[in-house]
């Protein structure tokens, strides 16, 4: 299991190094904006906190984008939350499928390993990765920070968790995808996680949906709500803990039960 | 000498298509054992089932005294398998395709491994995608060797193998089943079986029968495969 799940880390390792050093940069790319478009902001913050329905989606109409946090909120956590959910999603949604999409499978399934332990060292990767991923996007972060000689907003950890919580159930859902259907499937991945971004930003500003809220993994680790001290609801909670077991034991489940293509 | 292979009523659908229908053999110990038959008559399904990449419908599956399907993992800690098609990781090495495969299996093979790389002329240090069909047909070799099982299983090993290879190929069988190991060998070519096998069996329509005897002429060969694309 251990060589299984070392191949693994090292057949992904650049997708990882590209999608956690675009993300990180790009983040903190906008955090060294900070400084030089601060002056503009004051008056652009309360023009955008009047937007209605376009201030609501974004969070500007409970945060400043004139104050770092906020500012940081809509621009990095928007970048951060799309950007790893996408890498979260690309990830997972190909792991199983692409052994028999590329037809190494017969090579790795002849070897005397169970099925359940070829999963579980994939999933094992899958959380690996994502939780360096967070990781590295939270020093780039950090670093942008530091340069501006700017404290750390004190909600910072519980926004990288949070939104590590939110890849990860992303993740899940893609993985149990990859064990059913045996072909690649990354189209798929991509549309589920803007769907959900989607989703929880027509939730702030349709009423009907704001109820429904919780079933998307972006409910608990939408940053304007991270920076302004709202805790994340048992409920969402609940709902991702239970979604990401019921893709994982069904990805589990079918692929040990189904044939293998050549 | 016991059987090392004994597969009892084995059937295998792929919902309304047929592919495999009540096969039943066996395969004594030491044997080199012909697995003839046209395109699609299933003997890659009946292979695939033996390792556990298809799910059975009926019928049971005894491998070297194991049950073939609760005992998968152990089983195929002992059996040496070449897809037909020999597909590997495009972006890895051969060497480290070859060490993924003996430290996945838990064991030590370098030695083996180098041998079988010399004997093979395998340039260990290309990666899989530079490497043409009949070199990665001789990687595959490397991978099923190496661990020495007691029982190799290949599909339609010399497709892409110049026939200096194929003659060091079945060297190697050779050598292997001398020192106590069985083969399974699925082949379109009669004249490896004529010349390898000690038993052999036909697949037609999904269906198995024991040839009495492996040195059957080329009309009578044919004729398996003129009934079946004829059917």
């Amino acid at each position: 299991m251990r060589y299984i799940l070392l191949k693994e880390i090292r057949g992904n390792r650049k997708t990882f190094l590209i999608w956690s050093v675009a993300v990180g940069m790009m983040g903190l790319f906008c955090i060294l904006l900070y400084q030089s478009m601060e002056a503009d902001m004051r008056d652009m913050a309360d023009m955008f906190s009047h937007m209605g329905a376009f201030s609501d989606a974004f969070g500007m109409s409970t945060l400043s984008i004139a104050t770092l946090t906020g500012y940081f909120a809509t621009e990095v956590g928007t970048v951060h939350g799309l950007g790893g959910g996408m890498f979260a999603a690309m990830l997972a949604i190909d792991i199983i499928s692409k052994e028999e999409e590329q037809h190494s499978g017969e090579f790795l399934f002849s070897l005397p390993v169970s099925r359940s332990k070829v999963l579980f060292s994939k999933l094992l990767c899958v959380g690996i990765l994502l939780v360096c991923f967070a990781m590295l996007c939270a020093l780039f972060y950090l670093a942008g920070f530091l340069y501006l000689e700017e404290e750390v907003p004190e909600e910072f950890m519980a926004f990288i968790l949070r939104q590590l919580g939110m890849t990860m159930e992303i993740a899940a859902i893609c993985f149990g995808i990859s064990a059913m259907s045996g072909k690649s499937k990354i189209g798929l991945g991509l549309g589920i996680t803007l769907f959900f971004y989607f989703y929880d930003l027509l939730g702030k500003v349709v009423p009907d949906i704001e109820d429904y809220l919780f079933l998307g993994p972006y409910s608990y680790a939408n940053a304007s709500e991270i920076f302004t001290g709202v805790e994340p609801s048992m409920e969402s909670l609940i709902t991702a803990i239970l979604v990401s077991l019921a893709f994982i034991g069904s990805g589990f489940f079918v692929f040990e039960r189904r044939d293998l293509a050549s | 000498m016991g059987n090392v292979v004994e597969i009892e009523h084995l059937t295998k659908s792929y919902g309304k298509n047929r592919g495999i229908i009540d096969v039943s053999f066996t395969i004594p110990e030491g044997d080199i054992f012909g697995f003839l038959g046209p395109n699609g008559a299933g003997k890659s399904t009946t292979i695939r089932s033996m390792l556990g990449f298809l799910r059975v419908n009926s019928g049971s599956m005894k491998i070297l005294g194991m049950d073939g399907v609760k005992d998968r993992e152990e089983i195929l800690r002992n059996v040496g398998y070449m897809p037909s098609e020999a597909w590997f990781y495009d972006a890895m090495k051969v060497k480290d395709v070859i060490r993924y495969a003996a430290d996945v299996r838990g064991v030590d093979c370098s030695k083996e491994a180098e041998l079988l790389c010399e004997r093979l002329k395998v340039d260990r240090n290309k990666r899989i995608r530079q490497l043409s069909y009949g070199n990665r047909k001789k990687v595959s070799i490397v991978c099923a060797m190496q661990h020495r099982p007691k029982l190799f299983v290949f599909d339609e090993p010399t497709g892409g193998l110049d026939p200096l290879m194929q003659k060091t190929f079945f060297d190697l069988v050779n050598a292997y089943v001398l020192e106590g190991a069985t083969c399974l060998l699925s082949t379109h070519v009669l004249s490896e079986v004529n010349k390898y096998c000690k038993h052999a069996a036909i697949m037609r329509e999904g269906r198995l029968s024991m040839l009495e005897s492996v040195g059957i002429d080329d009309d009578t060969f044919l004729k398996f495969y003129e009934e079946q694309a004829g059917e």
